[in-house]
């Protein structure tokens, strides 16, 4: 039975851990998850559920999330928090209640962000639900990347995490609206 | 479509290779059919296998010259490239190698090679383009790459595995031409095409075999050039560049592109087994995985 996406963005959990002892990544604190928005009653109850749902875990959880829409349409579910227990915890329930009700052909990306102890650089690894495999992102100046940065990250992980070999499919997420809104 | 994106990498790495590749072919066609006409006029196998001998020893003799010739390759003085030579200086005094002599192809597609029979003697050569796309110490970590086959003579390796083919192949072909006009009422068209069979065989297998130790030997040579500078990302860097694979990663937001669904539902094509089994240098992405681990351990 092939694993579902909740697992293998669990898999983040030990994956963390390698890449803080090889590239000295800590857990930025942030990740987001995202979906294109469609019209229609059935998506905006779910997005309405989805909202409760995350504002109920606030005291139980140290977890704090926004929602905010991008110039491409695509909704973003931003999580903050300090522990990374409860930042996975809070993106597989929310993947998961998209695809529950039925809208997993929106889900784009899931994005978990890293910060660098050497030089405070922002690193990602993205997860692609339509491949069901992460890839780094590590975007430098402007519209360029750090690629040696990205291989680093590969040569670290690949074996760990299910992980996608094909570079060509390395789409960066430009602007991403994990720490500034939008 | 990701194949059409490959095709110029594909394209990259052959051309040097294969110029020096078409080069010897066709030297040992010629070979093989000014020994045919020798057998043909009767002389006998010792003095053939005198001459086929003397041949190879001149084909290793000349094969510096053969190498250049065919890849159009210079050598330059340090008057004509002294930052070239300053470069390839920097790195041989630390290590305690000999100065090879440079030599530069004038080619805009990026690539290096090194030639020679002994390290005294050897040749390193870049091309004009690799010059022009790499950052100083990525130029630093090919030409240590190509300084450590020199160092550990994998120029002579290489010859020597392929000379157990080629005598190999001589042998063969020469039994059967000898074996065809003594004998061709008596044996019959069997043992000919037993011959051949076996021949055949053996050519196939020693090729093989050549592409696996080659392949080895780069990894080696990555892993001692890598040590000669200290800096195994440099050199990663410059495969990344060289290979075209860092054009290969896209800067096309997932956003724009999602809309394209072929890409994600059809499997990339990984490359497969047939391609790395006959090709003579492993994947970029598995040697680049092995440098950032080196670098990875020096940190």
């Amino acid at each position: 039975m092939p694993k579902s996406d909740s697992d293998i963005l669990f898999s983040i959990s030990s994956a963390h851990v390698t890449l803080e002892t090889k590239l000295l990544l800590k857990v930025g604190g942030r990740c987001a998850v995202t979906f294109k928005t469609v019209s229609g009653t059935l998506f905006h109850e779910m997005e309405q559920d989805l909202r409760r749902f995350l504002a109920s875990l606030h005291p139980e959880f140290d977890l704090s999330f926004r929602a905010v829409t991008d110039r491409y349409g695509y909704l973003w579910i931003v999580l903050e928090g300090s522990r990374i227990e409860d930042l996975l915890a809070g993106l597989t329930a929310a993947g998961d209640i998209v695809e529950e009700r039925g809208f997993s052909d929106q889900l784009l990306a899931a994005v978990f962000e890293f910060r660098c102890d050497l030089d405070a650089s922002l690193q990602y690894l993205v997860y692609n639900f339509k491949r069901n495999n992460f890839y780094p992102f590590v975007p430098a100046t402007g519209k360029s990347r750090d690629t040696e940065k990205e291989m680093k990250i590969m040569s670290a992980i690949s074996e760990e995490v299910p992980f996608e070999r094909d570079m060509s499919l390395w789409y960066p997420l430009w602007d991403l609206p994990l720490r500034s809104p939008g | 479509m990701s194949s059409s994106k490959k095709l110029p990498w594909q394209k990259r790495d052959s051309g040097l290779t294969a110029r020096i590749i078409v080069s010897f072919a066709v030297l040992t066609m010629l070979y093989l059919v000014f020994l045919s006409v020798l057998v043909y006029v009767g002389v006998d196998f010792i003095a053939i296998a005198v001459i086929a001998s003397l041949m190879i020893l001149a084909q290793w003799y000349f094969s510096d010259k053969i190498v250049l010739w065919s890849t159009g390759a210079k050598l330059v003085t340090r008057e004509q490239f002294p930052e070239l030579h300053d470069l390839v200086e920097r790195i041989v005094a630390r290590n305690n190698l000999p100065k090879p002599r440079i030599a530069v192809v004038n080619s805009r597609i990026p690539n290096a090679f090194a030639t020679g029979k002994s390290p005294k003697s050897a040749i390193v050569a870049v091309t004009s383009g690799l010059m022009d796309e790499l950052e100083t110490e990525e130029l630093e970590g090919v030409i240590a790459h190509e300084l450590a086959h020199i160092k550990n003579r994998d120029v002579l390796v290489l010859t020597l595995a392929s000379l157990f083919s080629t005598v190999a192949w001589y042998l063969m072909n020469f039994s059967f031409y000898g074996g065809g006009y003594r004998g061709r009422s008596r044996e019959g068209a069997g043992g000919v095409a037993l011959i051949m069979i076996v021949a055949i065989v053996t050519w196939i297998v020693s090729f093989l075999i050549i592409r696996a130790i080659s392949r080895y030997r780069e990894f080696v040579a990555d892993r001692d050039g890598a040590m000669m500078t200290g800096k195994p990302t440099k050199l990663a860097n410059a495969l990344l560049k060289i290979s075209g694979t860092m054009k290969r990663i896209p800067s096309k937001d997932l956003r724009e592109v999602e809309g394209m669904n072929a890409f994600f539902i059809i499997p990339a094509l990984s490359g497969g087994t047939f391609s790395s089994i006959f090709s003579t240098h492993p994947p970029v992405e598995q040697r680049i995985k092995k440098l950032m681990e080196m670098e990875a351990a020096m940190s």
